[in-house]
């Protein structure tokens, strides 16, 4: 049995399947369980809800055997593709690799090992629509071991409050999102942890569907320090986009005035004492003034870059999102300057309010450039 | 013949697009859209060449919506942009800017607290040549302690730090010449300087004119002065880009430089503490060390600089960045 190493590479192309409604991508990166076991125990409630569907294994190279263990058991049966990556990429990789593969307009995502009960997954699907563009599964009731609720809490505890309360079981994994709404938003890295938070922030409807937790799911999990300390920079990263990306300043201008402040405090100080005719030259203290106002004019600096690096990219892109369900037809929206060609010629222009007096006109279509009508 | 150097040319020269788009963000005002309506109708009766009206709802949780698009079939002027939730009065203008069709947009706030009389006047001083039109809001009526000082206050630093002489930045009833909108894109929080965006994104001809202010009439304050920090450093952001866009190394080159000077100051400090009072080794460090650490600042500063340069250079010539002003033609 041999598998192709590459997505684009893979035989049988899609266009003569049969058509499908959903999309179930498995993600397969760390700690899976038997695939087919994943496989057998989530199709069987599908098959009931006769909606026709697909099972993308999207595996990372290093499962690669666990693929083919797969793909033995469930030849023949249609509407299940393995797919390996052909490098370890990470989960946002994976799914974005297994989206490019989907021909439902549904996608389910469910992770390479238990997380609730199979009956649920009806509910979350048919919660779906209705101006709801994402349902995630809540683990409840839960029956989780006590070292998982405390690590669970505690990844709550700095969580929810970066998504305004919304959010209860962001570890979950499981979750039905339109494919179109996925292709949507920006996904990389280890932000895939937090699709849900992503997808509310794009100004998508994501609501939470309460499942019940899978008794595999209940056993003690412990992961070594490495994990935890990639979990705490996750969530640094995470609340710099959700809460900083428009205005780096804000977030470097108060690290940075605040340590630039510190050390104008101590400066002062020190040219206090000396007014009073103490020397400064030998003090240490003037070294530990001079670095804190240098730590934080870089700081604010560092911002400022950022500034101009958000200013330049906001031409043409839209700081917002339109409603999908509207009684009367969105008005046209006007279309986006930033297309345009850039004229080569540049003419001299008066700025400031100088207009008084002669009538002013705006030059018509042309003049920008080298011809005037 | 040419291309058409800008799209949006073709589209500005339809017949059926009115002269005049006014646009209002909406959160939550389902009371006042109805009266809205009325008074813009009412302003606009006698304009020539047509109006329409922009209800941006920025994801209201009441019947906003609704109501405005039950106007909506009643008056085909009057149009509903509906955002998908609340994105804030900043995005609620720019979605309202990019959907309104007119070759001057007027902005206000949707509790009735400007008057929509004064759009007129602000459109003629528009056609008189300015690109951006800004209301000050005469005999003021809000709370003194909440709103009026802390406002003052904000004013007259903006003032200060974009050398802009506008007093009420507050104020959301503008107009603005499209030519403006196609170069200004507004995101943030960013509403709150749009004089200082306007120069710095088109070199605007700005000019400020009086303009009534009524208390509310129903619902409370959406949009209130928020914290004193935030606005402080999106002034200082706003500051920056302006200068930035001109000439990207100028601003950290001068912070490099004065760095600098201040590492020399603290070398004549060392060299003279050095010759006249011999200190003993440990505590010579002291100053040596500061000159360094300014030293360093300096050419830190000077190396992002550069990379802001680049920042810039890169979108100016992908044709991203219309650093252009607005052009004028003369005519009798």
């Amino acid at each position: 049995m041999s598998l192709p190493s590459d997505v684009r590479q893979t035989p049988g192309t899609p266009d003569a399947a049969p058509p499908v409604g959903l999309s179930v991508v498995v993600p397969v990166t760390e700690r899976p369980v038997d695939l087919a076991a994943i496989w057998a125990e989530y199709s069987a409630p599908l098959r009931e809800l006769g909606l026709p569907f697909e099972f993308i294994f999207m595996v990372e190279p290093e499962f690669r055997h666990l693929a083919e263990r797969l793909a033995t058991t469930v030849r023949g049966e249609p509407g299940v593709r393995i797919l390996v990556a052909g490098q370890v990429v990470g989960e946002s990789e994976l799914v974005k690799l297994a989206l490019e593969q989907c021909r439902g307009d549904t996608v389910l995502l469910l992770p390479a090992y238990h997380r609730v009960e199979a009956d649920a997954i009806p509910r979350l699907i048919q919660r779906l629509g209705d101006g709801v563009d994402m349902v995630v599964a809540r683990r409840w009731p839960r029956r989780d071991s006590w070292i998982n609720r405390v690590q669970h809490r505690a990844l709550h505890a700095l969580v929810t409050p970066l998504a305004g309360g919304r959010v209860h079981d962001v570890g979950c994994g499981m979750q039905v999102i339109r494919r179109d709404v996925l292709a949507d938003v920006p996904l990389y890295g280890d932000l895939y942890r937090f699709l849900p938070l992503i997808v509310h922030r794009e100004g998508f409807r994501v609501v939470e569907e309460d499942a019940p937790q899978h008794r595999a799911d209940g056993h003690t999990r412990v992961y070594g320090p490495g994990i935890y300390l990639r979990r705490l920079i996750d969530l640094l990263g995470l609340y710099f986009l959700l809460r900083f990306t428009d205005k780096p300043l804000r977030f470097f201008g108060l690290a940075g005035s605040l340590v630039s402040l510190a050390g104008a405090a101590v400066l002062a100080v020190l040219f206090l004492q000396r007014v009073a005719g103490q020397g400064i030259a030998d003090r240490p203290l003037l070294v530990l003034g001079v670095m804190l106002v240098v730590l934080g004019v870089q700081a604010i600096a560092l911002g400022l870059v950022g500034e101009i690096i958000v200013h330049m990219g906001a031409a043409g892109r839209r700081p917002y999102r339109l409603a999908r369900a509207t009684s009367v037809p969105p008005a046209e929206p006007f279309p986006a300057l930033n297309d345009g060609v850039y004229p080569d010629e540049r003419e001299s222009a008066g700025e400031g309010a100088e207009a008084d007096g002669a009538v002013l006109k705006p030059v018509q279509a042309g003049a920008y450039g080298r011809e005037r009508s | 013949m040419r291309a058409q150097p800008f799209r949006v040319e073709t589209m500005r020269s339809q017949p059926d697009n009115p002269r005049l788009s006014v646009v209002v963000p909406v959160f939550n005002e389902e009371e006042n859209v109805p009266w809205l309506a009325a008074a813009v109708s009412t302003a606009l009766r006698e304009l020539e060449g047509g109006w329409e009206l922009l209800l941006v709802d920025d994801g209201s949780t009441d019947r906003t919506a609704e109501v405005g698009e039950q106007l909506s079939r009643a008056d085909g002027r009057i149009r509903v942009v509906r955002l998908a939730r609340n994105f804030g009065q900043t995005a609620a203008m720019q979605a309202g800017f990019d959907h309104s069709r007119g070759s001057v947009v007027v902005s206000m706030d949707g509790d009735l607290q400007n008057d929509p009389g004064d759009i007129p006047r602000l459109l003629q001083r528009i056609e008189s040549g300015y690109d951006l039109v800004v209301g000050y809001r005469v005999r003021r009526k809000d709370t003194l302690l909440t709103r009026k000082i802390p406002s003052w206050v904000a004013n007259r630093m903006i003032q200060g730090l974009t050398g802009i002489p506008i007093r009420d930045n507050g104020c959301s009833l503008k107009a603005y010449r499209r030519e403006l909108l196609d170069r200004m894109f507004l995101y943030a929080e960013f509403h709150r300087f749009i004089p200082a965006m306007a120069a710095a994104s088109a070199g605007a001809r700005i000019v400020e004119i009086p303009v009534r202010h009524h208390a509310r009439r129903f619902g409370t304050s959406k949009y209130g002065l928020s914290r004193f920090f935030k606005v402080l450093a999106d002034m200082v952001a706003v500051v920056a880009i302006r200068s930035f866009r001109k000439r990207p190394l100028s601003l950290f080159g001068l912070a490099s430089a004065a760095s600098a000077l201040l590492g020399l100051a603290f070398g004549v400090a060392a060299v003279i503490s050095y010759l006249v009072f011999q200190p003993d080794k440990a505590n010579a460090l002291v100053l040596p060390t500061t000159l360094l650490l300014s030293l360093g600042l300096s050419g830190y500063l000077l190396m992002l600089g550069l990379i802001a340069e680049v920042a810039v250079r890169v979108h100016e010539r992908r044709g991203r960045l219309h650093a252009l002003p607005i052009v004028c033609e003369v005519r009798p």
